[in-house]
């Protein structure tokens, strides 16, 4: 992995920001499906990058190309064309086991439905992707109770995702995306499926480990409160990066979308 | 910068029938469902095997006092090629079905959990782990619809034999003969489940994560 200093370079903008710092870069990236024949273009040359430690939202409407892009940063995906960089690595290049490795131990993943094993315990789903970075169950069993303590779930590591509120879930799935001490957290619209007040903890909650743990995190998303701790906002529309704004260029009340328009 | 050095390790064998056990465990009565599929179809070919065996065993092994006994009651079964066949055909049948009974059951328990697959992947796990995963759940499930089957087949064959050939029974079945049929069973019921699973597991491992996670099931 590439050491890199300059840590505090979090508002620089992204494409002037030396390379090296980049834990997220793509490069052209286009993507098109293809429905019933009809070229759909999901991606349009998309140059986009993520500064190390920086907490940055990638907004716009549904059909805007922003859950694609997330895909593509997360190796979930595999653009038609240009490169995606994580970590100066391009992931197009590497093969099975390599992607698995990088989706293992350089991404935490947390999904609107917040995807927890259903047959496993609160601890066992963060012991998985310890367990598949090759850790002994004694060391990832203390891990994953140090971190589900750290998400406020000490008291619940034995519960199954069914006993469980979604606020709860997705805290479960927050200190498992922490798992393997990820370059990057990648939140697909984290807090789609929760009401307002629990959205606002895991958004809290995810600005504090951007914090103290240094991952940088990238979220996708549409909900309006993401704004207000954001580093970085990207707007994409019509598979493309409308613009950039920082979060000093933000005044917004809350729950007044227009505002910032 | 070493990370395209970096390579996902296997996750131990041990790991994998942990989780496949679990998950038969959660789904506990659908997995009853499949195994008992499996318990039937070993049942009815086991009893098959053993009272073709007996009954053909009957002129070269009965005693002429039996052979007398049963011509007399008409019992003696007749052991000619045609009706052997339509034996067989049943047979081939029954595991024809219950095999499309196992994959069906299979492609079901696959498709309903492609999220866990694709949140599984996401996590780090390689396509083999999935594969295993599923190969490892049929093949427990297999193996227990098996012996439970075979059981069964057995015992019935030999409550039939003993109340038409009495003591007899015994002498009908060789050693030998007895042990080929079981090992018949044992390898018939174990591929027949892991060929059912075969495909369903593979398929849910070639899936891209993000279209694994799409499916709204």
């Amino acid at each position: 992995m590439a050491e890199t200093t300059n840590q505090n370079s979090n508002n620089q903008s992204g494409t002037e920001a030396l390379l090296t710092t980049h834990v997220v870069r793509t490069v052209g990236v286009r993507k098109t499906y293809y429905r019933g024949g009809q070229p759909l273009h999901a991606l349009q040359n998309i140059d986009f990058s993520v500064v190390r430690g920086e907490y940055v939202a990638i907004m716009g409407p549904s059909g805007s190309g922003k859950t694609t892009l997330f895909n593509m940063i997360g190796g979930l995906d595999k653009p038609n064309e240009g490169r995606v960089f994580i970590d100066e690595v391009d992931i197009a290049a590497l093969d099975t086991f390599e992607l698995a490795w990088l989706r293992c131990h350089k991404i935490g993943y947390i999904f609107q439905t917040f995807n927890l094993i259903p047959v496993a315990s609160a601890l066992d789903n963060v012991m998985l992707p310890m367990l598949f970075a090759g850790m002994t169950q004694a060391d990832a069993q203390d891990k994953a109770v140090e971190l589900l303590t750290k998400v406020g779930l000490g008291d619940r590591i034995l519960h199954k995702p069914i006993q469980m509120s979604g606020g709860q879930q997705q805290r479960v799935a927050i200190a498992r995306a922490l798992a393997n001490d990820p370059a990057i957290i990648l939140a697909d619209e984290p807090t789609g499926n929760l009401d307002v007040k629990t959205g606002r903890q895991i958004i809290e909650l995810l600005r504090v480990i951007n914090n103290t743990e240094e991952v940088t995190v990238i979220t996708a998303t549409h909900d309006h409160k993401m704004l207000s701790v954001s580093d970085r906002i990207a707007w994409i529309r019509d598979g493309q990066v409308e613009r950039y704004q920082k979060r000093e260029e933000i005044e917004i009340t809350e729950g007044r979308a227009d505002v910032i328009k | 910068m070493n990370t395209t050095s970096q390579r996902q390790n296997q996750l131990p064998l041990r790991k994998a029938a942990q989780i496949a056990w679990k998950n038969i465990r959660i789904r506990w009565w659908r997995s009853l469902l499949v195994t008992s599929g499996i318990i039937l179809a070993l049942a009815f070919l086991m009893y098959i095997l053993c009272s073709d065996t007996l009954s053909r065993n009957i002129p070269h092994r009965g005693s002429t006092q039996l052979i007398e006994e049963l011509t007399k009651q008409g019992a003696l079964i007749s052991t000619d090629d045609d009706s052997r066949l339509q034996t067989w055909w049943m047979v081939a049948l029954a595991l024809l079905i219950s095999f499309v009974g196992i994959l069906n059951a299979m492609v079901m328990s696959v498709t309903e959990r492609f999220r866990e697959i694709g949140t599984m992947k996401c996590l780090g796990a390689l396509d083999s782990f999935i594969v295993k995963l599923y190969l490892l759940e049929s093949i427990f499930q297999g193996c227990v619809g098996t012996l439970i089957g075979l059981g069964l087949g057995l015992g019935l064959a030999f409550l039939e034999g003993l109340s038409i050939y009495g003591a007899e029974t015994w002498r009908l079945m060789p050693g030998a003969t007895f042990v080929r049929l079981i090992a018949i069973c044992l390898l018939t019921g174990v591929t027949l489940t892991i060929l059912s699973a075969l495909y369903p597991a593979w398929r849910a491992a070639k899936m891209q994560p993000v279209d694994a996670m799409r499916s709204e099931i």
